[in-house]
This record gives structure tokens, sequence and C-alpha cells, in this order.
């Protein structure tokens, strides 16, 4: 099956797991697929492997190392094969979780393996990318240093956010944090809590809720970087978490980044109106639908990828709100101006008019009826040109064709032509040659006679 | 005889590593602000120069060596290729060559010694392949020992695909003419190969004689600690 890459967010979900083998020495338990962290655990023995890396099997070999590592499928050597690929990756991750949780270097490994030191390094990097080997475990389970207002240690619940209540309560004694509490965001694997991965929170209802001037300027400026990678942008932005930084980002005014007036509802506007124009144009951008318009109005100046939308903001950037917003509203009337001319003529029917105008108003059951069969109409129209067009072409290649296979006889002819010529010529020459030779024939015995 | 002589001799080949895989033995040993680092591995010449460094950085990281190694890394691999490079132009006779490789390496606590033949004219023959199944068979536990043995086959095959490199330029410089029948003999005068059709004539039989068994057999021993330690400075010993 194939198995999408992991994006560098690192978002999906763990799994623990178990060896379909059991060879490893440090007892691996199997713990009960959920994303809960559990409860009480000997830490050492699980070990986590990412969601996107399910595919893996210690027999089988997926599609998507096939695509990573060509070089042992592709034949070109005859000891670069894929059993020698699962020798190596297989001898790879055995080494790591026989010393799990301790991470395990590239020189470790290439010392024990009998092979050249850059395929090993290939398939150890493309361990460690897609997370089967030094996956988000510390090099050493260190006590977690708890501020003194929450308190908690390695092997009990793991302190989460909370984030629906106002309050928040701590995980660890359950308790109401007041002053700060830790927090962290990394996946709910035990083995990640060490001290650094918690970022301290301040905590006063205000801060929590409302955005300082520099937190934002933070945010925009980690998301005119970094685009779409969230965890960044929660880095770059002190003491927000991931989805803090979205929410915030989403709420945001989308005019506050540009413009300095504070036009913040025209410019919502003006930008919308300008994507419904891009939309009509090049037929449709397509987004994550998950966040609404505000970060389709963001993104696409940082997305190269759809030139016309970045065109369109940076001209409106340009030219400022009030401006902007003139002329999308100009466009987008010169918009269905066409349109409305174009069914105009088509129809000259002023019930159609009419449903335009009253669109979404009170149209009477009737006009919408005649609303509808016109549209049939339009889609059958359409349809009858789109089947004409084709007959038409398929004649034109006929035709096409025709000539094509004509031009071919054309060429024989001639050739069989050019023949004949050099037949008669070879003829000719034959004969003159024939009648010299009697001429001197008749010659020769002429003389004789004499 | 003469027959087979002449059979036996084959046009020159392009210098490569006698093996499937044309893989360099390596060896570094840097001293560098009291620090010393000697290491052996294998490196395929086709991969991109780039990774000289990229494999250096690794290997400073992991080993957590001061950063001037990094540039002393890849310079003694760059120079150990270049030359590797510089022997690929040129050609090589491998004759009729059965040469009989040795093993004597301490790896660890393992202590390993073997003697066994090797066909030079093999090019499909594989060193990591035998390595791995010599540390099955013996039931080597420690697997740092199996690329040791690797390494150590391909330096010796190394040393002769020079050796005949060499060997190649002289006969060609001192005899123009005739090649084949004496380059023959400047091969056996080595003294490294063996003679195949003595060995498989009828006179003589396949099985190996008596005095040659304990040669032939490999020996595993596992060192106590301060054997190891012993052995350790008695090498240090040797280099100065």
């Amino acid at each position: 099956m194939a198995a999408k890459a992991p994006d560098s967010g690192g978002s999906g979900e763990i799994l623990p797991i178990t060896p379909s083998l059991s060879e490893t020495t440090s007892g691996v338990t199997a713990a009960s697929q959920s994303t809960q962290p559990p409860s009480s655990s000997s830490d050492v023995d699980t070990v986590y492997v990412p969601s996107y890396s399910r595919w893996f099997s210690w027999t089988d070999i997926d599609d998507c190392e096939v695509r990573s590592l060509p070089e042992f499928f592709n034949s070109k050597s005859s000891s670069k094969n894929p059993k020698f690929y699962i020798y190596l990756r297989n001898s790879i991750i055995k080494q790591y979780r026989d010393d799990h949780p301790r991470k395990i270097s590239f020189t470790d490994v290439r010392r024990t393996l009998v092979s050249d030191v850059v395929s090993i390094r290939r398939v150890f990097d493309f361990l460690e990318y897609w997370g089967l080997i030094n996956h988000s475990s510390s090099s050493s389970a260190k006590p977690l240093k708890w501020d003194e207002k929450s308190a908690g240690d390695a092997s009990s619940e793991p302190p989460t956010t909370v984030k629906e209540t106002a309050k928040r309560i701590c995980n660890g004694c359950k308790s109401i944090c007041s002053v700060a509490c830790f927090v962290c965001d990394k996946e709910h694997n035990s083995k990640a809590y060490t001290y650094e991965k918690f970022k301290r929170v301040e905590l006063s209802e205000e801060s929590k809720k409302v955005w300082s001037e520099k937190e934002t300027l933070q945010l925009m400026e980690a998301v005119m970087h970094y685009g779409d990678d969230w965890k960044k942008v929660a880095t770059h932005v002190t003491g927000r978490t991931e989805k803090d930084c979205v929410s915030q980002f989403v709420k945001l005014p989308f005019g506050e980044q540009f413009v300095k007036e504070s036009d913040s509802e025209d410019s919502l506007e003006a930008f919308d109106k300008i994507k419904g124009s891009a939309d009509l144009e090049s037929g449709g951008s397509d987004k994550e639908g998950s966040s609404p318009n505000k970060r389709m109005r963001l993104t696409p100046l940082a997305d190269a990828s759809n030139p016309i939308m970045a065109q369109a903001a940076f001209l409106s950037a340009l030219a400022g709100t009030k401006v902007a917003e003139a002329a999308a509203r100009a466009a987008v009337t010169a918009l269905s101006d066409v349109d409305y001319e174009a069914e105009k003529n088509a129809t000259g029917d002023p019930h159609r008019q009419d449903a335009n105008a009253n669109s979404g108003g009170d149209i009477t059951n009737s006009e919408r009826a005649w609303a509808d069969a016109k549209s049939l109409i339009q889609k059958e129209e359409q349809e009858v040109e789109g089947a004409i067009k084709e007959i038409v072409e398929v004649e034109m290649k006929k035709i096409r064709d025709r000539i094509v296979h004509f031009e071919k006889l054309d060429l024989e002819m001639e050739r069989s032509r050019k023949q004949l010529e050099d037949m008669k010529n070879l003829l000719f020459t034959d004969q003159l040659n024939i009648f010299f030779h009697t001429r001197k024939a008749r010659k020769s015995e002429d003389r004789v006679d004499c | 005889m003469k027959a087979l002589g002449s059979s036996g001799w084959k046009g020159p080949v392009k210098f490569r590593m006698p093996t499937a895989e044309n893989l360099v033995p390596i060896r570094l040993d840097i001293q560098s602000e009291g620090q010393r680092y000697k290491d052996a591995f294998t490196w395929n010449p086709s991969d991109p120069d780039n990774e000289v460094v990229v494999f250096a950085k690794r290997t400073v990281k992991d080993l957590k060596l001061p950063s001037a190694f990094i540039t002393q890394i890849a310079q003694s691999i760059q120079s150990q290729l270049s030359d590797f490079r510089a022997y690929e132009g040129q050609d090589m006779y491998t004759g009729e060559k059965i040469i009989p490789i040795k093993l004597d390496l301490r790896v660890n606590h393992t202590l390993i010694k073997d003697q066994f033949l090797w066909d030079l004219n093999n090019f499909e023959s594989d060193p990591e392949e035998f390595a791995r199944t010599l540390c099955k068979d013996l039931g080597v536990e420690d697997p740092e020992v199996g690329p040791a043995v690797a390494f150590a086959i391909r330096e010796q095959l190394y040393e002769i695909a020079i050796q005949s490199v060499a060997s190649a330029r002289e006969s060609r410089l001192s005899k123009k003419g005739r090649r084949g029948s004496d380059h023959g003999s400047a091969s056996k005068a080595s003294g490294l190969s063996m003679d195949l059709v003595k060995l498989f004539s009828f006179k003589s039989s396949v099985v190996r004689k008596r005095k040659d068994l304990d040669v032939y057999e490999p020996v595993v021993d596992l060192l106590t600690s301060e054997e190891v330690d012993a052995l350790e400075a008695r090498e240090e010993r040797h280099a100065r």
C-alpha cells in the first residue's frame, strides 16, 4: 500500500508496536494500540513507531522503500539486491531496538555491517526519516524537573494542556494551575518527557486569551517565513502552542498585516471578492478546506503555486485597500454584467432578468421552474455542441489520414516512373551497342571480302 | 601443457577490484590534538564526492571528535580514492591466479586466524558475502568482526591487483613483442599464485595434504580483557 511520506510536522499518531519475529532480547511488550499514553508502563521496553511507518514489516519490502532507495532494486549490481537491503535494514533496526531507548548513531551501525559505508548511510537515513529508528526517544530518562506549581513525574500520566476549560488543571497534582504551568505539545510518548520539551506558559487570564502586539508580530513573521509549518511557527512565537497559533491566525483581521489603516472589515470583503473573481477566472484554486477564507487570503502570498492569486494579492497590497476594494467591486460587477449580457442575448427574455435580480429574494415558483428549465436547456445545448465538435474532429482526422495515404501513393508512382525511365535508358544504350557492333561486324566483313 | 598454458592467458583487463562490487578498502589513522582515530571500511568509488564530506562530518559527530578531524578524514579518504582512480585507467593481467588469502586480525575481543584460496580471476567474487558466512558459521558474536574480515580480504586483493598492474607495465616496457607465456612465467615467479595445472592434474589429488590442514583451518579465539590490553600494548610498541 502506498504510504505518504511523513510531513515535517510529525503529526502522525504514535502506535506502539511489537516486531512480528520475537528475536529481540529486551522484552518488547505489546501495549494496546491507543493514542493515550500508557498509565503505568515499563517505559524502557515499549518501542513506539509513528503511524506513518505502519507499513514496516520484517520480511517485506514496501513501495516507499523501493522508491527511496532504488539502488537496491534496479539490479544494476548483483550484490545490491533486495535480500541485501533486508539484511541491512533489519540489522540496523534490531541493533537500535536492542539498545533502546538509546539513540543509535550511524557510526555504531556501519562498524557492524558488512557493506560499503555509503549504502549503509542511505538506509540509515531512510529509517531515521521514517521514524523506525531514533524516534523521539530521549537519550536518557531524565527526571522531570517540575516547577513547584505543577508536580508530576515521568511514570505517571503525562500532563496535557486542557484547552477547553478556562482554568487549567494540572494532570499531575490535579489542582488548578495558578502561576504557571508547563506545557508539552509533543506526542504522548512517555519517553519524550524531558525538561526541555516543556514550554513554560505564564497563566494569567488575559495572556491566555489576548494576544499581545509582540506575539502577533511574531506570528505574522513566522507565517511569512514558514507558511504552513505550524510547528515552526509555534516555536517562533514564544509562549504559544500550535493550536493557539492556528486559531489566532485564523481570527486575525487580514488588513493588519499589510495596511496600516484599520480598515479591517472592508479589506476582508475586498479580498473575498478578489478571491471570488480569481476563482471565476482560474476555475477555482484548491486549498485545504479546513481553514476558513482568512487563511486562504494570506497563504496565497506564501504560496507560489497559485500565481494568479499571488499576483492579485500583491497588486491589491500595492494599491491600498480602498482602491483594491473599488477595483474588485468593479471587476465583479463587470463579470456579472458579461454573464448577464450573454444570457440576455441568448434568450432576450425579461423573466430571466427578474430571476437574476431577485436571486435569493422572493421568486415565485413558476419563475423558478422557468429558470431551471432554462439551465437544463443550456446544458443540453452545450452537450450537443460538444458532440458536434467531436464529430468534426473525427472527420478531420479521417481526411488527414486519407491525404497522407494519397501522398504515399503519389511517392510510389514517382518512384516507379523513375524506374521506368531508367530502364528505358538502359534499353536505349543496349540498342546502341548492338547497332555499333553490327556496323563494325559488317564493316569487317566487307573488308575481308574485298 | 602448452595448450593449457596459452588458453589460460587472458588479454589485459582494465583495472578494477576483482570482486562483484568494485569497492575500495579505506584505512584511516589520524592523530590530532592528542586524540587518535583509527578506522577501516569499504567505500564505493562511484559514489559522488560530496559523500566524503558528509561521511566525515557524520563520523566526527557520532564519535564526538574535535572538528579538526573532519578535513583530515575527508582528505585522507579523498587521497586514497584518487590513488585507486589513478590505477583505474590502466591494464592489469589476471591470468589463472589462485592466491592464498591470510587473515590474522583482532577485533575487540575476538581473534581470527585463517587462510584460504581465492580465485583472482573470478570477478563475481564477494568478500562481504564471504565475511558474513564466515562469522555466521563460526558463531562469532561480535558484529564488528564481519566488516573487519571483509576489509582484510579486500585490502589483500587490492594489493595484488596493484601488483599485477605494475607487472603488466613492466612486461610491456621490457618485452615489447612476446607477451603471453612470458607473462605467465612472470606471475609464477611472483610466487603468490598457484599453478592450477599442477594442482589439478591427474597425478595429484584435490585433497589437501596433511601438513597444510592446520594452516588452512580457521581459528577463532575469544580473549579476556587483560589479554586484549597486553596485545594492544605490544602493538603500540611495535608501531613505535
